[in-house]
């Protein structure tokens, strides 16, 4: 037995090399199972793999909620700030010493609710940092409230006969300053890994909203049976798009 | 050694970057938009001006991190803001200067005006337990002086150093003597050279979030021990004797320049650093029947002293942001010896 794990750790650490950049001993995450996060968290690593990001010039800021958990993860130092403050944490970092790789991974409520001022003015600013936006349409660690990119109509804890607001245009505020944006979901791996590595790439403020699921305080109400059926649910919704210069409610894609 | 002419908030200004400031992160706000305006243009400071009070502490967080000195400064509404990361840079043991320029609140209250109704919202504004390093000086001169230890008392501690003022001083113009003050070095590595996490979750080590309440009395334990320690290299207060009174008239900021004029009658202290409180206060408050606090809200430093001292203290309370001399004489004559 021991020989086994010994033969797959070595595996692991040798083939997977981008979950080099996780501390192994954290692992696995304390996410429910099902949940979108983990593969963002992969498709991160993957990006910072292929790009050859180091220790020594990489540091991932999160703010709070479930994937604001997500900072504590990394084999790099790394900061777990307030709810919503992320982006003038990772401001200021990127300010004081350009040669590092800033990268926020955090939620769409800390990131486009509480925190939007922010991101209304880091892209004014066009400060050279990557968001990645773990965008699950719901507040999944406080049970399932409506957050700022939940659907008309969708059921929640807040909004039990379906959410009335508009879910919240990122792709308009970060269009408007002429910044990276680009939207992509968890089941068009493919694809994520594209928009998230040009993001790693692009010189200025980016913007990555990945469509997520969160199954035990979203899916469960709006009667997905498991985190499959949310994850396939992507798969009929979207279409990539990568050549038009304004996303369709449907579409996923780069803009530029 | 120079002679010259500053604003107070200048003089905050100039020994910041004399201090080894490397990033200046804030929000416009009267009275304190002069300490930005004198940043501006200085080539050793990057310099943001950001959408508000809370996006300006989380920016200079992240700048101390990535290794620069990093202040911000602003007025009480703005410092209400930014209350919640200061807990945050207390947790995740951050050095930074903020400075608070006090005008009259509530709210918007009198803009420009001075007052001194922020001195509790220094010690207990962010929720849960920390204990911080506040100085606050009367002069052009000391607030100079101050800047440079707020900046030192901070890497020492790793911890916001707050660097109290008010619209009377802050807008003073004095000349003074620009002398060379020792520079603490950072002790904080940077961040892109290990893998260390930053949380403001209760945290030990690798640790990066945990329930345990015994880490966290002991990190409570940790925090209370460190300020203790390095305040104590600062100990500022200035104690005026006076054998022939009974009193002790205790003020502070702009309104301890207005109490020299009662020195006759009256003993006088003036703490600089106000919180923790300087010990010595016990030995010299011990020395007299009657301990007059007198601040510019409606009572918040006294509550302190009482507590400090455990006897009762007197309070003349200004409000309105009117320092008028007769005012306060009236106020003031009863605790003198003869009536
Ligand atoms: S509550 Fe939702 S978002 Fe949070 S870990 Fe569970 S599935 Fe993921």
């Amino acid at each position: 037995m021991d020989k086994i794990e010994t033969i797959q750790e070595g595996y692991v650490t040798k083939v997977i090399t981008h979950l080099n950049y996780l501390k192994q001993e954290r692992l696995p995450t304390q996410w429910c199972p099902g949940c979108g996060n983990g593969i963002v968290l992969k498709l991160v690593c993957q990006a910072m793999e292929k790009l050859n990001f180091s220790q020594k010039d990489t540091v991932v800021v999160s703010g709070i909620g479930c994937s604001g958990r997500s900072a504590g993860f990394f084999d790099l130092d790394s900061v777990h700030s307030v709810h919503g403050r992320a982006i003038p944490v990772a401001e200021g970092i990127k300010n004081v010493n350009q040669a590092l790789n800033v990268i926020i991974i955090s939620g769409d409520g800390d990131l486009l609710g509480i925190g939007g001022n922010h991101l209304l003015h880091a892209s004014r600013r066009n400060t050279n940092i990557s968001i990645i936006c773990i965008a699950n349409s719901i507040y999944g660690m406080t049970g399932g409230q409506s957050s700022p990119t939940t659907e008309q109509g969708s059921r929640t804890l807040t909004a039990p006969e379906g959410n009335a607001d508009t879910p919240i245009d990122a792709q308009a505020i970060l269009k408007a300053h002429n910044s990276y944006y680009a939207r992509t979901t968890v089941f068009h791996f493919n694809h994520a890994d594209k928009c998230i590595t040009e993001s790693f790439k692009h010189e200025g403020l980016s913007f990555v909203e990945i469509r997520t699921q969160c199954i035990t305080n979203d899916g469960r109400r709006r009667g997905f049976k498991n985190a499959y059926e949310m994850l396939m649910s992507y798969k009929d919704t979207f279409k990539i798009n990568d050549n038009t210069d304004t996303l369709e409610h449907n579409e996923i894609g780069i803009i530029r | 050694m120079t002679k010259i002419l500053l604003q107070g908030n200048q003089a905050i200004a100039q020994a910041a970057v004399k201090a080894g400031l490397g990033f200046y992160a804030g929000y416009p706000i009267t009275p304190a938009s002069e300490i930005l305006h004198e940043l501006v243009d200085k080539k050793t400071v990057k310099l943001l001006q950001m959408e508000d009070e809370i996006a300006s502490i989380n920016a200079i967080i992240g700048a101390s991190l990535a290794g620069a000195k990093s202040m911000t400064a602003t007025s009480g509404p703005g410092f209400s803001l930014m209350q919640e990361s200061i807990g945050l840079a207390h947790m995740m043991e951050v050095p930074l200067v903020i400075v608070n320029v006090q005008r009259v609140g509530p709210s918007t209250g009198m803009p420009t005006l001075p007052a001194q109704g922020d001195v509790m919202q220094c010690k207990y504004g962010s929720h849960g337990d920390y204990f911080p390093i506040v100085f606050y000086p009367n002069s052009v001169d000391e607030l100079y002086q101050y800047t440079f230890h707020a900046f030192n008392a901070a890497e020492e501690s790793l911890s916001p150093v707050i660097l109290l003022s008010d619209g009377y001083v802050g807008h003073l113009y004095e000349t003074i003597e620009t002398k060379e003050y020792e520079i603490s070095k950072r002790t904080l590595p940077p961040l892109g050279t290990s893998n260390r996490h930053f949380t403001g979750l209760t945290h030990e080590g690798s640790l990066p979030a945990t329930s345990d309440p015994e880490i966290h009395r002991k990190f409570i334990k940790h925090l209370e021990k460190k300020q203790k320690k390095v305040a104590k290299k600062y100990n500022g207060y200035e104690y005026i004797e006076n054998a022939s009174s009974d009193t002790l008239l205790i003020a502070y900021g702009a309104l301890s320049r207005v109490s020299y004029h009662f020195k006759d009658d009256f003993a006088i202290y003036r703490p600089v650093r106000i919180f923790p409180m300087v010990e010595d206060i016990k030995e010299i408050a011990g020395q007299y029947k009657k301990i007059v606090v007198m601040e510019m809200n409606a009572g918040q430093y006294v509550n302190e002293v009482e507590r400090m001292l455990h006897r009762k203290v007197h309070l003349i309370s200004i409000l309105g942001g009117k320092i008028d001399l007769q005012e306060i004489w009236t106020k003031l004559r009863r605790f003198r010896r003869d009536t």
